[in-house]
């Protein structure tokens, strides 16, 4: 029993849990609109996930192609997802991506310039423009570090290495969040009467994945048990280039830029097979044979574009087909070619974190020779359904922005998508929540102690249970699982096998022991971890049994076809008894102006 | 204590039937707050394959033999700075630390990064590398109207930066200092990385008040240019020439 007197305890107006891109520019909106705001984040400040990405952030800011605008963009993103985002959060993506790069750099960032010194914009899957603005490939690491830079200077309160497990509610409404601090394994209370969730994806519930550690669904689970929906859960996009060998670098990923900048993917009879794979539905965008293809790098307007830039579900199936034909390298990938297109100069100036990577964790030269890549778990399309131009879900006071938000991609997500919706999203939700805190201050819920109680009793059960399994082979079971029946390729047998199997393991978690002391305990935090990634697995093989079609992220060996009358159908997954129950939903219809950009072609 | 363990089957998607294996001890510097008084070492031996890197060994040891080894990490593949750490006695990042790049007959040392208090096995407190990268004020400084747009800058004056700013705040290169670890109050050598990111930013007006910061007792002038920072930076930033930089701004107050 802990004594909830002797808790840590702290009061804000907008509690955001996640330090990420959304995360910061949550807390640096909420800030800037007059609330007191708290940022927690899992690990150090500036290590989040954010800090990987590599290639850009996409908004139509028309630098290097005046063509480009935010129809453009929108039009391509909602083709991208397969339709099946929700339109509004689309729209306002589109429309506000560009100012929020253009405040970014009012802050400091630095990007690459055109020779008139603009920010410079590259291509990237899907985008009928170049339209990343990016820095190198790093461009994950200057955003994060910018809006770290800020939130420094803004003086915003920061508590690092921090976990939160519960969420507290009274009358339906958010009251605060429950946590335990890493380093001691000390309790913390926060009131807030708003918290906004940025804690990223699920990745580490799939084995090979390009996701860090502290990629567990967290904010998703928090969400589904404080009784908000997860929209969108079949849709996991499994990006088609992450490194293949050696087998310790499994899964990290190769940046889009690679083809974005020329390369190519062959398979072991050298042929560029992407041309077999073009889909009726991007036909009349894609070049079909080389000679157009190489012509549209550097003459976007009277050439189609290569089929190595289609999105990513498309290339990631493509691959995997091909490996599965018998095609492919001898690791078990295929070829990304770089090498023969471009100058070793250009490659390393354009890509040199990529050259580093390959060079000195696969020891090979992407100047001189191909890369071997292969599909590796990337990103989740699903999240927290959320109001599109506030971020609040359905539960009052909870709001959720960035990856565990969900809607915004659809069934697929555009390379450079990401780290735009961190942004615009972000600070949509910092303004909602803070007006929402600020409007009511009479309102105030304390928190009891009783609720303070439970909490710290269920984050100590793991402790209580003597000789009980090692959380390390249950998270090895639950990746296993995962990708072995709910990865790329989907069938019903092989879902309702994972989910008798993920039966199991929730009682093998339920019984899981750890040792030693809570004083940085990594045992501990992954046990509930674990809980957490237990229910976001659920959710994704529910989802995707219910889900009796192919489309973006989610493709059915036992249902190949796309279906129309699927393409109205969000599925929202909601807990219910403990359990996760699945139930569909028509997509919001989108106004005629927006349906007729298309109509064109 | 010595422990050795096998490598459990691995699966076959994945065996590394080319790939040469070998025995390593890795010798770790441990440490819990609540039942040591004094560090202490331990060995494991390990079955371990040519292309794995000491956090894959970090990591074998904890999911297979003792969970409660702490340590940090988070992307895995060096961009995000989490896990520097002193490796035969040197600081590196564990996860860009191939075994098979080290002297394999003798144990692998890997120890916390100096200069900082331990708090449990290779975890440091990082609140005083981050107090002195907040006393630099890294943040853009400006004065006038905001641009309407963006800034413009030239290639070359991006160019002119383009270094200091891949710093991850892995701590690597402070806490391979030697005034560092003698000298608490020393603003180490990511802080002044850090300031020179923005004194040589072209849009940034800020330079006078940072340069001020690191002309005091314990700034720039305490560094004695022994080039450890730069060795250490798993980066390839040139901090040491970074710091001169500094120093050569202060001196002729000309950015």
């Amino acid at each position: 029993m802990t004594d909830p007197s002797t808790i840590e305890r702290h009061s804000y107006d907008v509690l955001v849990v996640g330090a990420g891109g959304a995360g910061l520019r949550a807390a640096i909106a909420a800030h800037d609109a007059g609330a007191k705001v708290a940022i927690i984040c899992k690990s150090l400040l500036g290590k989040a996930h954010t800090v990987m990405a590599e290639g850009g952030a996409a908004a139509a800011m028309g630098n290097v192609y005046s063509e480009d605008n935010w129809r453009v963009h929108f039009r391509d993103t909602m083709r991208g997802g397969k339709m099946l985002n929700h339109w509004r959060m689309a729209q306002l993506h589109a429309q506000e991506a560009p100012d929020r790069i253009h405040e970014l750099e009012d802050w400091g960032a630095l990007f690459d310039r055109t020779p008139d010194g603009l920010i410079s914009q590259r291509d990237f899957g899907g985008h009928r423009y170049a339209r990343l603005a990016h820095v190198g490939d790093r461009t994950g690491l200057e955003l994060i570090r910018t809006l770290q830079q800020r939130a420094v200077a803004l003086g915003i309160d920061v508590y690092m290495e921090c976990t939160v497990t519960k969420l507290f509610q009274e009358g339906g409404r958010i009251t605060g969040a429950f946590g335990y601090w890493r380093e001691s394994g000390r309790f913390i209370v926060f009131e807030a009467p708003t918290v906004v969730l940025a804690t990223g994806g699920i990745g580490k519930s799939y084995k090979v994945t390009s996701n860090s550690w502290e990629y567990t669904g967290d904010g998703h689970a928090l969400a589904l048990e404080a009784g908000a929906s997860l929209v969108n859960m079949e849709f996991v996009q499994f990006h088609p280039t992450g490194m293949v060998w050696p087998p310790s670098v499994k899964g990290i990923l190769v940046t889009e830029s690679v083809r974005g900048d020329g390369g190519v993917l062959r398979n072991s009879e050298g042929r560029r097979f992407m041309f077999d794979y073009i889909p009726e539905f991007f036909k009349s965008e894609t070049a079909d044979n080389e000679a157009e293809a190489d012509r549209w790098y550097d003459d976007k307007t009277n050439n189609r574009r290569p089929p190595e830039l289609l999105p990513r579900d498309e290339v990631a199936r493509a691959i995997n087909a091909e490996v599965k034909a018998g095609r492919g390298s001898p690791h078990g990938g295929v070829f990304l070619d770089i090498a023969s297109r471009r100058s070793a100069e250009y490659i390393q100036r354009r890509l040199p974190s990529m050259y580093h990577q390959f060079k000195e964790l696969a020891d090979v030269d992407i100047t001189a020779e191909p890369m071997e890549v292969g599909p590796t778990c990337h990103y989740v399309m699903g999240g927290v359904a959320v109001d599109p131009d506030t971020e609040e879900s359905t539960v009052t006071g909870l709001y959720a922005a960035g990856e565990v938000a969900g809607g915004m991609h659809g069934a697929n997500r555009l390379g450079g998508n990401s780290l735009s919706d961190l942004l615009v999203f972000g600070r949509r939700a910092g303004i909602a929540a803070a007006a929402a805190a600020t409007a009511a201050p009479s309102e105030r819920v304390s928190i009891s102690d009783d609720d303070v109680t439970a909490a710290a009793d269920a984050a100590l059960a793991p402790f209580e249970r003597q000789g009980g399994e090692n959380p390390y082979s249950v998270q090895q079971d639950l990746q296993d699982i995962m990708h072995r029946l709910v990865g790329i390729i989907r069938r019903a047998d092989e879902m309702q096998q994972a989910l008798s199997e993920l039966e199991q393991l929730k009682e093998r978690s339920a019984q899981l022991s750890v040792e030693g002391h809570r004083q940085y305990n990594p045992g501990w935090h992954l046990a509930l971890d674990l809980h957490n990634m237990l229910r976001v697995s659920e959710c994704i093989a529910k989802a995707a049994l219910e889900r009796t079609e192919s489309r973006g992220g989610h493709t059915r060996d036992d249902y190949p076809a796309t279906e129309d009358d699927w393409g109205t159908v969000n599925l929202h997954c909601v807990l219910d008894d403990d359990a996760v129950s699945v139930r569909r939903e028509t997509l919001p219809e989108m106004p005629d102006e927006l349906r007729e950009l298309f109509e064109e072609k | 204590m010595t422990l050795t363990t096998e490598a459990p089957g691995a699966t076959p998607a994945e065996a590394p039937s080319a790939i040469p294996s070998f025995q390593v001890t890795m010798r770790l510097r441990r440490f819990n707050p609540e039942s040591d008084t004094e560090p202490r070492w331990e060995n494991h031996t390990l079955t371990m394959h040519g292309t794995d890197r000491v956090l894959d060994a970090l990591h074998k040891i904890k999911w297979e033999i003792d969970g409660s080894l702490t340590f940090r990490r988070s992307c895995a593949h060096g961009i995000c700075g989490s896990d520097a750490m002193r490796i035969n006695g040197r600081n590196r990042l564990a996860c860009k630390t191939l075994l098979k790049d080290l002297p394999l007959k003798k144990p692998i040392t890997v120890e916390p990064i100096k200069g900082l208090a331990v708090q449990k096995d290779l975890v440091v407190d990082m609140e005083p590398f981050y107090a002195a990268y907040k006393s630099i004020m890294p943040f853009l400084i400006t004065t006038g109207n905001d641009p309407s747009r963006e800034r413009r800058q030239s290639p070359a004056d991006r160019e002119r930066f383009d270094d200091t700013t891949k710093c991850i705040l892995c701590a690597a290169c402070t806490t391979s200092c030697p005034v560092y670890w003698s000298d608490g109050q020393y603003f180490g050598p990511q802080a002044i990385v850090g300031a020179h990111r923005f004194i040589f930013d072209s849009r940034d007006e800020g330079a006078e008040q940072r340069l001020e910061i690191l002309n005091d007792r314990e700034g720039v002038w305490r560094c004695r240019t022994t080039f450890n920072c730069t060795d250490a930076c798993p980066r390839g930033i040139e901090v040491t020439k970074a710091i001169q930089e500094v120093k050569q701004a202060l001196l002729f107050r000309r950015v």
